[in-house]
């Protein structure tokens, strides 16, 4: 059992009912709490991310979920400080592999005929997948408009260049933080983000808000 | 961060705004489903893993990859799974493509090579195919 596994364990399990390991049970579960809080703390930046990248709800929701998982498995021991570059981390690595694998599926599915229209309907439609238009204030069609410029040209970027500009932007994290989180040395975060800041002026302008 | 803050550019500043104001715009459902996808991976490190899977004996991959052909193998004959033109012999380039880690460690660093590689894939086999029927 991993040691996430035994510390998680009480995630559910009421330390009153363990006896003499109350006192490992207490610490164990303040830690599967301090998770739990963390987690909830970068859900909703990590679902933007993914989706920024995967363009596609239930794939960006999936890579959240695993990450998450992960992270409680295999890292769930280490500091809380640790946490954000190594799940971040972990869900670059798992947005790769899931555009991978949709690289592959897409070929596969090439030599199945029958199911080809099926697949093209699983397509993600950015168009579909767009707020349906309602009246609403100018302030808040204005903030929508941004929104909506800033995402498609966040899509334009390369990943490196996108998860870059994403991690510090949206995540806050610093350029030491996002070099661990990318794999990659503090240098190559600069240049990435850069490039990114410097492809969205030439695409967004003045971009006001 | 706050260090940071001050040395932001205006167009930083905007962008982080947008950013910020774009995750207030997440729909309820998908909080929702985001807070069960939570609680789920922590109730699911929670259980012990299966030995099988701590020894990685069988990749999960692996596993859907080999039903994969399975069903591909069992349900189309195989001169169906080729293309037109092409000889026999080119399933068996299905069978590299889900079991060969290393053709899907060409997009390892940067997605457009393995693109570039599928693309000349696809742009010779007409001519592998010609080839082997000349």
């Amino acid at each position: 059992m991993s040691a996430f596994a035994t510390l998680a364990s009480v995630y559910n399990t009421p330390a009153a009912l363990r006896g003499g390991e109350l006192l490992n049970d207490t610490t164990a579960q303040s830690r599967a709490r301090a998770l739990n809080q963390f987690l909830a703390s970068v859900e909703l930046k990590a679902y933007k991310i993914a989706q920024a990248s995967l363009r596609h709800e239930d794939d960006a929701l999936d890579a959240v979920q695993d990450a998450m998982l992960q992270l409680a498995r295999a890292y769930g021991d280490r500091t809380a400080e640790e946490w954000r570059p190594l799940f971040y981390r972990i869900l670059k690595n798992r947005i790769r592999d899931m555009q991978r694998r949709r690289t592959v599926r897409g070929r596969i599915m090439a030599w199945l005929p029958l199911r080809r229209d099926e697949e093209d309907e699983e397509a993600p439609d950015p168009i579909a997948q767009a707020p349906s238009p309602e009246p609403m204030p100018v302030a808040r069609l204005e903030i929508d408009e941004a929104m909506g410029a800033l995402e498609r040209a966040l899509v334009e970027l390369p990943e490196r260049q996108r998860q870059a500009f994403l991690l510090r932007n949206l995540e806050g994290l610093d350029v030491a933080q996002t070099a661990l989180a990318m794999g990659c040395s503090e240098g190559s975060v600069k240049t990435h983000y850069f490039r990114a800041v410097q492809a969205l002026k030439a695409r967004l302008g003045e971009f006001e808000t | 961060m706050s260090s940071n803050e001050e040395q932001l550019s205006e167009f930083e500043r905007r962008t982080r705004a947008v950013l910020a104001e774009s995750l207030t715009r997440i729909d309820a459902r998908t909080r929702s489903r985001l807070n069960r996808a939570r609680h789920a991976a922590l109730e699911q490190a929670a259980r012990p893993r299966r030995a099988w899977l701590k020894l990685g004996v069988v990749p999960g991959g692996a596993l859907a990859a080999a039903v994969l052909v399975a069903l591909l193998l069992v349900h189309r004959p195989a001169h169906e799974l080729l293309p037109p033109g092409a000889e026999s012999g080119q399933p068996l380039e299905v069978l590299d493509l889900v079991a060969d880690d290393e053709a899907l460690s060409l997009m390892e660093d940067e997605d457009h090579s393995f693109y570039e590689w599928a693309a000349a894939q696809g742009e010779a086999a007409p001519e592998n195919g010609a080839e082997a029927s000349g």
